[in-house]
């Protein structure tokens, strides 16, 4: 793919595919504040909209990313293109990401303009979160070929870490809460596997299908 | 009937629907299985602590407000739970002058004198430098509460310091009683509400509640998946347009499928109705226990939970015809959920997305609100039969080319773009 159609593809995608799942996340991200306190709270409570909400945003923009193509007739087209549909991913995964990672880079900001003790940690703890959950309904959307059903599983394992909590061991979204941030590592590295496998998933069934 | 057979297949061996059972399972299987390893055991005289109570008693519940008031305002921080999680409310100077008043009225201390406190200490513990634990004393002006204050005035402080902090504070009547005025439990107490347990809710009254607890927390969400994920399925099949030919007549169809929906997303609960109905019978052999008790309640309590979320999905989708639905529904359950976190026992408003009880006891705040329950049941039953006559009459707009959600949404935004 060059250049020129590289940032065809982008303009494209941002104007047609993008807008509303960044509105959505944007939504949650301004209501986060009407449900939880964000001005002068500790190191462990200023964790809590962070890890509690905002890892929501996740799931709003990375589930999303097969959706277009969920609808037969745009797949066809897609598959009479030359431009390799694993590209168009990879592309769409990279925007959502980035995004994610400024929507929850800014809330931090405006948590440590609000007098909270803010660390570097709140951000990768909260990107980590969001992103694993993001990507969880990404490679279930990806499988399945059925955007709710990413969401649900999405929804489902958030809802886990309330009934669960700890006892989903290094995969726990809300470990901040609670001191620890080890679970970080692991977070991030399934995700990083979640979104190579859901690419790859993209991939061999545009092949066989 | 042979549509309504048709429907329930499709929902059967859809990806959804399995998802949907796991969940539900896991639900029961981890939170209220969990919570019936032991059958609860009767209070024995001389134990050494039957746990704390609220009470509502003056003379300690005002003293032990007034001086939580004053330590607020010298740190000028109020927890506040205006929507469920814990919030630390600042106030501007209009609303300190307002709290000062209050405070005054309370104690006889003035503005200039809680200003002038600057040694305001909070006191707790903490960790000295030979890493024992040590306690610092709080250091905050001695509290006295006016002989001529009345119990109902100082109430109405109480309250108007809580509109001061934004609603939903320690200091609302919601909360005050159970933040300050905590008693010890005497075993009269305890028996009481052991014998409540056993004779007026026999045993599996009281377990049918908590059930119904957990479950409708699921319940109040996972069925929006179910019916949005079945609408993408035949749009996915171009199955829409076949439907669109078809002689059947749109309520018809709407409304097999809606109860082919909601009658598939009943039977894992159904199933772990029973299986909770045994467990419970099981662990209190020797009583005269209502064996289809948690079955029952779920009908009544668990149903409207279903037909509402699946209703939501069914009328969204038609309209919209876009994953709006999961959005909407995301957002009313968040806000249900976080608002009925205020209080998990007898949690029960007129209008509230999810009923909460979640506890053994309580017979009494559950019966409280009682009428709000039926109330509320009901009027969520009503409201999904009209969102799908809604959804019927959309859906026959669509047969007749009059309206499309889908180009409408699109014109939307080429126009934006």
């Amino acid at each position: 793919m060059d250049i020129r159609s590289a940032l065809k593809f982008l303009s494209i995608n941002l104007k047609r595919n993008f807008v509303p799942h960044l509105i959505v996340a944007l939504l949650i991200a301004l209501l986060t504040p009407i449900i939880f306190a964000v001005s002068s709270l500790d190191e462990r409570l200023a964790a809590q909209p962070i890890e509690m909400m905002l890892s929501l945003t996740g799931t709003a923009l990375l589930t999303p990313i097969f959706l277009p193509e969920q609808n037969e007739n745009i797949r066809d087209v897609i598959r009479s293109k030359r431009i390799d549909y694993m590209n168009v991913c990879i592309m769409r995964i990279i925007y959502s990401v980035i995004a994610l990672f400024l929507i929850i880079g800014g809330f931090v900001l405006m948590m440590g303009f609000c007098e909270s003790q803010i660390t570097f940690r709140h951000l990768i703890g909260g990107f980590s979160s969001a992103l694993f959950l993001g990507s969880l309904g990404f490679l279930v959307a990806g499988f399945s070929r059925n955007a709710p059903v990413g969401y649900m599983v999405s929804l489902i394992y958030y809802i886990a870490n309330f009934a669960m909590k700890d006892k989903l061991g290094n995969l726990f979204l809300f470990s901040m809460c609670s001191g620890s941030f080890i679970e970080k590592y692991w977070l991030l590295t399934a995700s990083v596997i979640m979104l190579t496998a859901g690419v790859f998933s993209c991939k061999i069934q545009n092949l066989f299908s | 009937m042979m549509l309504f057979f048709k429907e329930c297949k499709k929902v059967l061996f859809s990806l959804t629907f399995l998802i949907y059972f796991v969940a539900v399972m896991a639900m029961y299987f981890t939170q209220f299985h969990n919570d019936c390893k032991e059958p609860i055991a009767a209070p024995v005289p001389g134990q050494e602590s039957y746990g704390m109570i609220a009470k509502e008693i003056p003379d300690i519940l005002m003293p032990a407000a007034a001086e939580n008031l004053v330590r607020d305002y010298l740190s000028d921080s109020y927890r506040a739970y205006p929507v469920g999680f814990c919030k630390n409310v600042h106030l501007n100077e209009k609303k300190k002058q307002k709290m000062a008043k209050i405070i005054t009225e309370i104690t006889g201390i003035s503005k200039e004198e809680l200003d002038n406190f600057t040694d305001y200490e909070e006191g707790g513990f903490y960790i000295d430098e030979n890493g024992a634990m040590a306690q610092l004393e709080s250091n905050m002006p001695e509290i006295n509460i006016s002989q001529t204050l009345t119990y109902e005035r100082f109430r109405e402080l109480m309250r108007e310091a809580d509109d001061i902090i934004g609603g939903g504070s320690e200091y609302s009547d919601e909360y005050i009683v159970d933040n300050f005025s905590l008693v010890p439990e005497t075993y009269e107490d305890a028996l009481a509400e052991y014998n409540a347990f056993l004779e007026e809710d026999k045993i599996t009254g009281a377990y049918a509640r908590l059930f119904c607890d957990y479950m409708g927390i699921v319940l109040a969400i996972l069925p929006v998946f179910a019916a949005v994920s079945l609408a993408a399925l035949d749009k996915k099949s171009n199955m829409e347009q076949l439907a669109y030919s078809r002689k059947i007549s749109s309520v018809k169809l709407i409304f097999t499928r809606y109860f082919a929906l909601v009658t598939l997303l009943l039977i894992p609960v159904a199933i772990i109705a029973l299986i909770a109905d045994f467990k419970v019978c099981g662990m209190y052999p020797d009583a005269s226990a209502d064996i289809f008790a948690i079955f029952r309640c779920s009908a009544a309590w668990l149903v409207p939970n279903i037909m509402i979320a699946a209703a939501v999905g069914m009328l969204m989708t038609e309209l919209t015809s876009s994953l709006l639905a999961i959005f909407v529904q995301g957002i009313w359950w968040f806000s249900g959920m976080f608002s009925s976190a205020n209080g998990l026992t007898g949690c029960i408003g007129k209008f509230i997305l999810i009923a909460r009880h979640n506890s053994l006891y309580g017979l009494d705040a559950f019966m409280n609100s009682f009428s709000d329950f039926v109330f509320n049941r009901i009027f969520y039953a009503v409201i999904s039969i009209i969102a799908i006559a809604v959804t019927a009459f959309i859906y026959e707009q669509k047969r007749r080319g009059i309206f499309n959600g889908y180009s409408f949404r699109f014109k939307i935004f080429k126009h934006k773009s």
